[in-house]
């Protein structure tokens, strides 16, 4: 089990929340997705990976929660390289990484607070731990009074709301986010990122891809440029097109 | 922002407190389990009649074969040894062979039947409408020894050994007729099993589908279940279940239907010819209901784990 998470920020001896390592990712294509890819993310960091798509992003989420596995190099979350994980401890790596995606994954037939109280449920959280947590997470993303909707009732952002809260309900200290802005209009984008960014104050790490450029530059995040499978930039209090 | 990073954590890290998943999962295990075997519906249908059909051949099988075991076994008790006598022999002749059988292992009694003995016997066997002494110019019966045996398998070591004695003309099992039982018997266990073999890799065959069927129906729930962190075989107990369940179905059903058609054949047959050695069905009952049940839980399991395997990539 992944234990001895990092501490926070400051503790200097502590391991990156997330650490690539010449990570490279051939497909049996041919097609080379990541080059040599290596960056460390500390922990409480909000940090944007931006670029075309196709660039890799979402490969390298998924490197993170080991959907994938590179090619060569290493990917280390908490100081564990996941690539050697056993696979029957990826389901613990799994419960303490949320992941949020672009079309919200969410079950059309269970309601708002049926589709977080799942993630706990087929877990094997405890029945009577299951309410407390919901109605915490639900009361994070501010979808408490929707709770009872199901999924098709309500607005996209709202959905996305749904799967944030889904993806915080394990209260994972690492939050990953593909995309989460790619199927909403500006204004509730936008929501959704402020709603990551307090996510993000109050102790996650998170990490979001995007290729839009607005939110980017206005949240003034540490920016990780990906272009052709390689880092093309990394810089704090970043813009998507880079500059100052 | 400055202050963000300063901004002590305030939902920390902590290990949550979790029960055992087994324990936890069972009736949702249980539930979707069923939910998967109502979503089939026709299909769950087909695969439990499949498995039906199946049990049905090994049931048949069984309760045949049991009920020849029986008649094999109760012709078994009376398995005596025949020794012909040469014609002729005097007293003393007579009293030295009964004396040798006697003295052979196994066996526990020796009757002396002579020439006229048997005739009568004869006679008795054939009726009183012909009568076998205006019939024959003279006796053609031998007279004999009859060996009683301890036990059934030693008979044939006895016959030859009773062979090899002067005197003796020959001597004849009694066990033969068994012998030829035990081995029909034998064959129909066999041929039973073969048949139900063959029969369950299609029945599994069908379960592997109709889970197939269920697992396409879910993946959104499966593909959601292993990103949230479900252990794979959090995942895969559902189906497990919905597999169990079709072959139970499927033996139940076979259960009504063997054991319905035996019991009516055996009190037709009890009607018909008291004497036939036929089990009682209650005797019957109890060995075929866990064997069959086994065997549809078998299939079941067996097919669904095939069905995961195949088609749940964890």
């Amino acid at each position: 089990m992944i234990q001895d998470w990092p501490r926070g920020a400051g503790a200097a001896a502590a391991p990156a929340m997330v650490e690539f390592e010449q990570v490279s990712k051939i497909y049996p294509t041919g097609i080379e997705v990541l080059r040599e890819v290596s960056f460390r993310i500390e922990p409480d960091e909000f940090v944007f990976v931006v670029g075309p798509t196709g660039t890799g992003k979402s490969t390298l989420m998924k490197m993170v929660y080991r959907e994938e596995t590179p090619s060569s190099g290493r990917v280390l979350v908490a100081g564990r390289d996941v690539t050697r994980l056993p696979a029957r401890q990826v389901p613990l790596l799994r419960r303490r990484v949320g992941v949020v995606f672009q079309d919200f994954k969410l079950l059309p037939r269970k309601t708002a607070w049926e589709n977080v109280a799942f993630a706990l449920e087929v877990t094997g959280t405890h029945p009577s731990e299951v309410e407390g947590r919901v109605q915490e997470v639900l009361d994070v993303v501010g979808l408490a009074p929707r709770s009872g909707a199901l999924p098709g009732e309500l607005s996209a952002g709202e959905q996305q709301r749904v799967s944030i809260a889904r993806a915080l309900v394990h209260r994972p200290p690492l939050l990953l986010a593909d995309e989460p802005t790619g199927n909403l209009d500006p204004d509730t984008s936008w929501d959704i990122v402020q709603l990551l960014s307090r996510i993000n104050v109050q102790g996650t790490t998170v990490v979001v891809t995007t290729h839009d450029k607005m939110i980017v530059d206005i949240l003034r995040k540490r920016v990780i440029a990906l272009e052709g499978g390689e880092i093309v930039r990394d810089q704090p209090r970043g813009l998507y097109a880079g500059g100052h | 922002m400055p202050a963000v990073t300063e901004t002590p954590r305030t939902r920390r890290v902590t290990a949550s407190r979790r029960s055992s998943p087994p324990a936890r999962g069972a009736r949702y295990f249980v539930r979707e389990g069923i939910e998967g075997v109502k979503r089939n519906g026709l299909m769950s249908v087909a695969a439990a009649t499949v498995t039906m059909v199946t049990l049905l051949a090994l049931g048949v099988a069984l309760v045949v074969a049991d009920s020849l075991g029986q008649l094999a076994q109760s012709l078994e008790r009376k398995v005596q040894v025949v020794v012909y006598l040469r014609e002729g022999l005097g007293a003393g002749d007579l009293a030295v062979i009964r004396d040798r059988l006697e003295r052979l292992p196994g066996v526990t009694g020796v009757t002396y039947v002579s020439k006229d003995e048997a005739l009568a016997q004869f006679q008795t066997t054939v009726g009183a409408r012909v009568n076998l002494r205006d019939l024959l110019p003279s006796n053609p019966l031998p007279a004999s020894f009859i060996l009683g045996v301890d036990d059934p398998a030693r008979v044939r070591a006895l016959a030859a050994a009773a062979r090899a004695l002067p005197q003796v003309e020959g001597a004849r099992a009694g066990a033969e007729a068994v012998d030829r039982l035990v081995e029909v018997t034998r064959v129909i266990r066999l041929a039973g099993t073969a048949a139900t073999v063959g029969l369950a890799l299609v029945a599994m065959l069908i379960i592997v589908t109709t889970i197939r069927l269920t697992v396409f129906a879910r993946r959104e729930e499966i593909e959601i279940m292993r990103l949230v962190g479900a252990t794979a075989w959090f995942i895969r107990w559902p189906f497990v279940v919905e597999g169990a369940i079709t072959g139970i179905g499927g033996a139940l059903a076979a259960l009504l239907v063997v054991g319905g058609a035996y019991a009516w054949l055996v009190w037709g047959a009890r009607a018909a010819s008291p004497w036939v050695p036929l089990l009682a069905p209650e005797q019957v009952a109890l060995a075929l209901t866990w064997k069959l049940l086994l065997w549809g839980l078998l299939i079941g399991v067996l097919g669904s784990l095939l069905a995961v395997r195949r088609h749940l990539h964890l």
